[in-house]
């Protein structure tokens, strides 16, 4: 028979002989074919997280099984299993991923899941695989939430779904196509109980702390060398997303800071400041309120305008005025910002940081050092110094490029300054508050992104990795902060129309092939672009980004006030709602068809005479019906014939023609009828 | 009877099926009389070869040609008497005579005359000696009836009387060629609705959905039963159809067509065809 199990064709010696598998207990093909399928569908998301190897287990695995069921192959043999599994835990040690790191549980999770499909034998074994494929569809989460892939696993969902739907149907049933209808059938059942349950099902923090994944994520980092940013435009990943209320600011003004660089160090600068403002700001005046959306950046820096403040209850501002967040962000976060109006008398800046933020390395880039000097003395005020550097950048032939010459050594700044002349936004930036610090002056660098593109289809701005952007902030005793940025003096036109205006052609040829359609030099490729962006930015606003903060706010705006009756309520009285409208459905679909209005006039007459005992049968016409039912109760001929008459006309005589007067007249005869006999049988 | 008339005027053919002397011969000599159209009667046995029912071509000597040689199946009505008893071979030389109404012999295509009915008899074939009809040859059956005992009160009259083959010779023809083919125009006429079409339906959906059923009514099935019903209705003297028509030909029209999936040797039909009858709701 071919749908039967491998075990019959090679029984294994070792354990249980083919004979006492029954067949009851065995794995139908359909339910192999549909379980590999949908094995392979589960693995094939985590290439991108794990390592290859655990693939080839997956391939390896699925051949051995293949040959089991065509009878060329045993079931392994227990040293081999024992061997199988031993190397795959030596495997992950040696990947290296750290010993409790979420690669390392998932690794081991896959390539126990691909070996149990050579050790299944029998119904039990299959079920266990079955709920493995559920929970690794559900641990791809852990790495990634984007639209595609949700919907992606929505398909592997229902492939290990069949799989299971086959399990339970019988052998005869040995296509795969009746199956899946099925699984795809009741995912769609599933549907609203999922939705009333994803709206009101308390977010919960979690029992245990889940180990989260490696931090290979492209994005700023708390330390920048020169360079650093410019390799930040090779990639078009999303940063974020913004939302703002009100009118866009132009690009000029979209300054997004997420990190302030105060100290140098070996050449290079680090953001150390994770203090909270102690004093935090007074509510001022409202200025531009907005909600980013912050793609996983595995890190807990925030992306804010200057002077803003979020009431968010995991976000805190610092002292150096960035918002940051309690934990790492590792899935999109959501948070709502309001920026505010410059304040009016800026707050004094302590000793410990003044002196912070003018240390410099007394023995690297002299003459930049010497420049500085002479510059204050020159210029006086901080303000004009910061002018005569920005009109010296602007009058000098300085360049700005994407792959500018390396400076080597401690006096790299020198190098860029005074020799190379050419360098992406952080060697200005960085040059520039080299200058400042050694005329004693406290400045310091600032990494965020700059601009960003808006998509019109949602009106929401997108913050891409190549925006990324460095920029300098001095302290002047008047004016607090202030924000310098040198490259507007090289390139005006990156400040003010992004970054492919201010690229030369060479630098945009580098640039890979996506980002440079998304920069827009092709219409079509970036306009379905944007449009693909759209979409992932409503799922990331109405799904990803529906967190606790969210759910509290839906919740209170819906039962008022929030406690653990009302949500129990909500949920019980939702949940029935959800469950209502699918067995409303079910049965809308199973309701019998009487297309003919006579016959179902006659039907409703009919099932009502059934409660008093007039039962009809099947095979009973209408008028057979009535006369034995008038027969029954000793009505006479002229009682009942003329129903039975029309009855016979309007159902069975299509020469006659009738419209809806004499489907009233039949319905009334009818209703007379049923009157009678109800009166009839109570008495 | 009525049921073997009804038959007759819906154009189909005829297969009477019971006990030996059960009167089946009898009847269809008496509806051949009765209908007086031309009449041949095949006997057939387990030696009969197609060309003794279709004809055959012989030399002529004085043409110095073939000629072909009608058999007896070239007459308006054909009795085919104990048909279970000849050969598969002999029986499917009807086949075609009997759905296209034409026979096809030694490369000629030749018509039968008009109308065409072939009246057939059998015993059941559990009687030793048979062989059981395809079921190609049963479905152009439009009906298949039995005869059964009569009641006592027609036996008596039986038993009175002498031999009824007298009666036979005495029987005048009620109808001539013209009024047949005007009573089977007739029959076309009767009207059916839109609801009787889908009862219909719903019993043919039923013999194919069925877990009793081994197979389904075929279309030509559902054809029969609905013009056996027509006919049925004209002799009701009723211009339209009406279920308890279709429900009075219906054992006759589908029994020989339907198995038992649990018994394919062909004996549950009767069974079945209540089966429909009483699970098929005449409401829709």
């Amino acid at each position: 028979m071919a749908s039967a199990d491998a075990t019959v064709r090679a029984p294994d010696a070792e354990t249980a002989p083919a004979a006492a598998v029954g067949v009851a207990h065995q794995i139908p093909r359909n339910t192999l074919a549909l379980l590999m399928v949908g094995q392979t569908a589960v693995i094939l998301p985590y290439l991108q997280q794990l390592s290859i190897w655990i693939v080839a287990v997956g391939l390896f695995c699925g051949m051995w099984r293949t040959n089991i069921y065509l009878g060329r192959w045993d079931y392994p043999k227990r040293w081999v299993k024992a061997v199988l599994v031993a190397a795959c835990i030596a495997g992950v040690a040696l990947t290296g991923v750290g010993a409790f790191s979420l690669e390392a549980m998932a690794s081991l999770l896959v390539s126990m899941f691909a070996l149990k499909l050579i050790e299944m034998k029998n119904r039990r074994d299959a079920y266990v695989v079955i709920f493995l494929g559920y929970f690794a569809i559900a641990i791809q989460f852990l790495f990634e939430q984007q639209l595609l892939l949700a919907l992606y696993q929505v398909g592997s969902f229902i492939l290990v779904t069949a799989a299971m739907v086959s399990l339970n149907q019988l052998q005869v049933a040995a296509r795969p196509l009746p199956s899946l209808k099925l699984a795809a059938l009741l995912a769609a059942q599933a549907i609203p109980l999922t939705l009333v349950m994803f709206l009101l099902f308390p977010r919960m923090a979690p029992l245990w702390t889940v180990p989260l994944p490696g931090s290979s994520v492209t994005g700023l980092s708390d330390s920048v060398r020169p360079g650093d940013v410019a390799n930040l435009t090779q990639s078009d990943e999303l940063a974020f997303r913004v939302v703002v209320n009100g009118p866009m600011p132009p690009p000029s003004q979209r300054y997004w800071r997420g990190l302030v660089y105060s100290d140098f160090e070996d050449g290079g600068w680090k953001a150390r400041e994770r203090r909270r403002a102690r004093d935090y700001p007074l509510p001022r005046s409202t200025d531009l309120e907005y909600e980013v959306l912050l793609e996983p950046t595995m890190q807990t820096w925030l992306y804010a305008l200057e002077h803003s403040t979020s009431v968010h209850s995991n976000v805190y501002l610092t002292l150096d005025g960035r918002l940051e967040s309690s934990d790492p962000i590792m899935s999109v976060f959501r948070y709502r910002a309001v920026r505010h109006d410059k304040p009016d008398s800026p707050a004094p800046i302590s000793e410990q940081i003044r002196i912070r933020e003018t240390t410099i390395d007394p023995e690297a880039n002299p003459r930049l050092q010497a420049l500085g000097r002479a510059l204050i003395a020159e210029h006086g005020t901080p303000m004009a110094m910061t002018r005569e550097i920005l009109n010296r950048i602007r009058r000098e032939p300085y360049a700005y490029t994407l792959s500018p010459p390396t400076y080597p050594g401690r006096d790299a700044f020198d190098g860029f300054w005074f020799e190379g002349r050419s360098g992406f936004c952080e060697h200005y930036a960085s040059a520039y508050v080299y200058l400042m610090r050694s005329a004693g002056i406290p400045a310091r660098l600032v990494g965020g992104y700059l601009g960003g593109e808006v998509n019109e289809l949602s009106g929401h701005l997108m913050v891409r990795q190549y925006d990324a952007h460095a920029w300098a902030e001095f302290y002047d005793p008047e004016l607090g902060w202030f924000r310098v940025d040198p490259t507007a003096a090289v390139a005006p036109q990156r400040v003010e129309r992004g970054l492919s205006a201010a690229l030369s052609s060479a630098d945009l040829a580098s640039l890979p092939l996506l980002s440079s359609a998304r920069i827009g030099n092709w219409d079509l490729a970036g306009s379905v672009l944007r449009w693909m962006d759209s979409v992932e930015h409503r799922w990331n606003l109405w799904v990803v980004g529906y967190d606790s903060n969210v759910q509290y706010r839906l919740l209170g705006d819906l039962l008022g006030e929030v406690n653990a009756a009302r949500i129990g309520i909500a949920i019980l009285i939702g949940g029935g709602l959800g469950l209502g409208v699918v067995a409303l459905v079910i049965f809308w679909g199973r309701r019998p068809v009487h297309r003919h209005p006579v016959e179902r006039a006659f039907r409703g007459f009919s099932e009502a005479l059934a409660a008093y005992g007039y039962v009809r049968r099947p095979e009973e016409s209408p008028a057979a019906f009535v006369r034995r039912v008038a027969d029954e109760v000793g009505l006479k001929e002229a009682q009942v014939g003329p129903l039975i008459a029309e009855l016979d006309t309007l159902l069975y005589n299509p020469g006659v023609a009738w419209g809806g007067r004499e489907l009233r007249a039949l319905r009334s005869q009818l209703r007379r009828l049923q009157f009678r006999l109800a009166f009839g049988t109570t008495r | 009877m009525k049921l073997a008339l009804a038959c007759l005027l819906a154009r189909g053919h005829l297969l009477i099926e019971d006990l030996p002397g059960m009167g089946k011969t009898l009847l269809s000599h008496a509806l051949a009389r009765v209908l007086g159209l031309t009449y041949n009667r095949i006997q057939f046995t387990s030696d009969v070869l197609p060309s003794d029912i279709i004809g055959t071509a012989i030399f002529d000597r004085e043409r110095g040609d073939f000629r072909f040689i009608e058999g007896p199946l070239f007459a308006q009505v054909v009795l085919a008497d104990e048909i279970n008893r000849a050969t598969p071979k002999s029986q499917s030389a009807l086949l075609e005579a009997m759905e296209e109404r034409q026979v096809t012999a030694e490369g000629v295509t030749r018509p039968l005359p008009e109308p065409f009915f072939v009246i057939a008899t059998q015993n059941p074939s559990t009687q030793t000696g048979t062989f059981p009809l395809p079921e190609s040859q049963l479905d152009r059956f439009l009906m298949r009836i039995e005869l059964g005992y009569p009641d006592p009160e027609a036996e008596r009259e039986l038993l009175r009387g002498g031999d009824r083959r007298q009666v036979l010779g005495r029987i005048e023809p009620v109808l001539d060629l013209e009024g047949l083919s005007h009573l089977q125009a007739l029959v076309d006429e009767i009207k059916v609705s839109e609801p009787l079409i889908e009862y219909v339906q719903r019993l043919v959906a039923y013999s194919r959905r069925g877990a009793d059923f081994a197979f389904g009514l075929s279309p030509r099935g559902s054809l029969a039963l609905l013009q056996s019903a027509r006919a049925w209705a004209l002799l009701q003297d009723r211009s339209h159809v009406v279920p308890e028509d279709v429900q009075a030909v219906l054992p006759g029209v589908v029994e020989h067509r339907l198995r038992e999936a649990a018994d394919y040797t062909g004996h549950g039909g009767g069974a079945l065809a209540q089966k429909l009858l009483t699970s098929v709701d005449v409401v829709g």
